[in-house]
């Protein structure tokens, strides 16, 4: 395949490609703004039914355990928040899509919304424990790093045994076997289409780099909180797939982010806490997917 | 509850002499250790998270920790009639990320230093360890099969193997 297909070939032929309907994507887009307005925000959140529905599931689950019941897109908005309703809309976006399997990576069913949703809660951790980076915005793009990932599914399905071979043979990363086999990785398809998505460029950058964040230059504290998300996920074994832990962990990332390797332990243990107590939000959206 | 599955999840343990099939799915950097004592035929399983309780902090689950996982489950085990000088054990897990470029891993290297410290507790508690699949970047699926004495480890990219046999047969 080497050679014979470009990353544009790759995301035009590839039929089941990921998406985020359009009012998810508004939302995103305003709530970055610095002077995001609440009501656009529920506005946008009420053009597109099935995404309120889903929204409003979440805003009543078990997780924020509200006295009452939250019956509209305004209301989540003033009693959760701006960006809280922010990260549920781009989690009542994902989750559907997200929770396929994905045979070219080797992930079962939920898979690859385990890793994704677990980096997106170690990006947040960090960004908030560091004051680094927006732990909203370090979130969603914790959420979408791997995205690439469901667009090229399918050209590496039944390849992963010989790219592993490869990888271990040259002694290269996963990410450097993709490049080997199709000239682009996963992180670049993924950059495409959060390009293609008119997405912020923190976001883009987080989900192109968040293997290699020493070269996006300048740095980007969202790219380490991303990178280090990832490690913590990879590390606690949330949604391996087969590529495993195949990666590069840059400790420049964490200078950076002023993070003390001593730390990493207690690190590890908030996280998980964290990812346990935010599985209370999903006891309900299967019904909702 | 011969052939039924008992899951065990991260930081915890579970015991039993009824013959389940304990299975540690998942792990990264973390270890499954699994104990077995032939006579008494009591079984356990620990998933343990990290390699040592935090000295200022009160430890919310034994199996979190490799210096307090091990121990605890030795306990839960003798509770059931279990006797420490039989038990032997098995272990897998500890994958790490394939490298730390060129910075230092130090305290990174969780998967390595999680081996090491459940070793280590192996060690200090007198335990004969029969089996031992650690390191590596693949994740692991580890089952122990108490009725058969089995331990089998899985990564996803490969079949399941057979580690060794905790009733020594």
């Amino acid at each position: 395949m080497a050679g014979t297909l470009t990353l544009e070939d790759i995301v035009r032929k590839t039929t089941d490609l990921p998406s985020i309907p359009s009012a998810a994507l508004a939302v995103i887009r305003e709530a970055d703004k610095p002077d995001a307005s609440a009501q656009k925000v529920a506005e946008y959140i009420r053009q597109d039914q099935s995404l309120t529905a889903r929204v409003l599931r979440l805003a009543n689950s078990a997780y924020f355990g509200l006295a009452r019941r939250i019956l509209d897109a305004r209301e989540a908005v003033v009693v959760l928040g701006l960006r809280s309703v922010r990260n549920l809309a781009m989690v009542a976006s994902t989750y559907p899509w997200m929770i396929r399997p994905l045979k070219g990576y080797n992930l079962g069913p939920k898979q690859m919304w385990c890793h994704s949703f677990g980096t997106a809660v170690g990006a947040q951790l960090i960004a908030r424990e560091t004051g680094k980076a927006d732990p909203d915005a370090a979130f969603t793009a914790g959420l979408l790093h791997n995205i690439g990932k469901v667009a090229l599914s399918i050209w590496l399905e039944n390849k992963l045994p010989a790219m592993m071979a490869m990888a271990v043979r040259d002694d290269l990363t996963f990410d450097e076997v993709e490049r080997k086999i199709l000239g682009f990785d996963h992180a670049e398809v993924g950059a495409y289409l959060a390009e293609e998505w008119n997405l912020p460029e923190p976001l883009v950058l987080a989900i192109r780099f968040h293997h290699h964040p020493d070269e996006c230059q300048p740095h980007e504290p969202i790219v380490d909180c991303v990178h280090f998300g990832d490690y913590l996920t990879m590390s606690m074994g949330f949604g391996l797939g087969g590529d495993g832990l195949r990666y590069e962990f840059s400790t420049h990332a964490l200078e950076r982010l002023s993070v003390d390797p001593e730390a990493t332990d207690r690190i590890v243990c908030d996280f998980v806490a964290s990812y346990e107590a935010y599985e209370k939000l999903f006891q309900d959206l299967d019904q909702a997917a | 509850m011969l052939g039924t599955q008992l899951l065990v999840g991260m930081a915890e343990i579970q015991v039993s002499k009824e013959g389940p099939l304990f299975v540690c799915l998942g792990l990264g950097s973390c270890i499954g250790l699994a104990a077995y004592d032939p006579v008494a035929r009591v079984a356990g399983m620990v998933h343990v998270m990290l390699p040592a309780a935090f000295a200022d902090k009160p430890v919310d689950k034994p199996g979190k920790f490799a210096d307090t996982g091990v121990s605890a489950m030795l306990e839960q085990m003798a509770r059931l009639g279990a006797s420490k000088s039989r038990i032997v054990v098995a272990m897998a897990g500890g994958a790490q990320v394939f490298n730390f470029g060129s910075g230092n891993s130090g305290r990174l290297d969780i998967g390595k230093r999680n081996a090491d410290a459940v070793e280590e507790q192996v060690r200090l508690l007198g335990l004969r360890c029969l089996g031992k699949d650690v390191g590596g970047n693949q994740g692991r699926t580890m089952t122990f099969d108490s009725g058969s004495g089995l331990v089998k480890v899985r990564t996803v990219t490969s079949m399941e193997r057979a580690l060794c046999n905790l009733r020594g047969s």
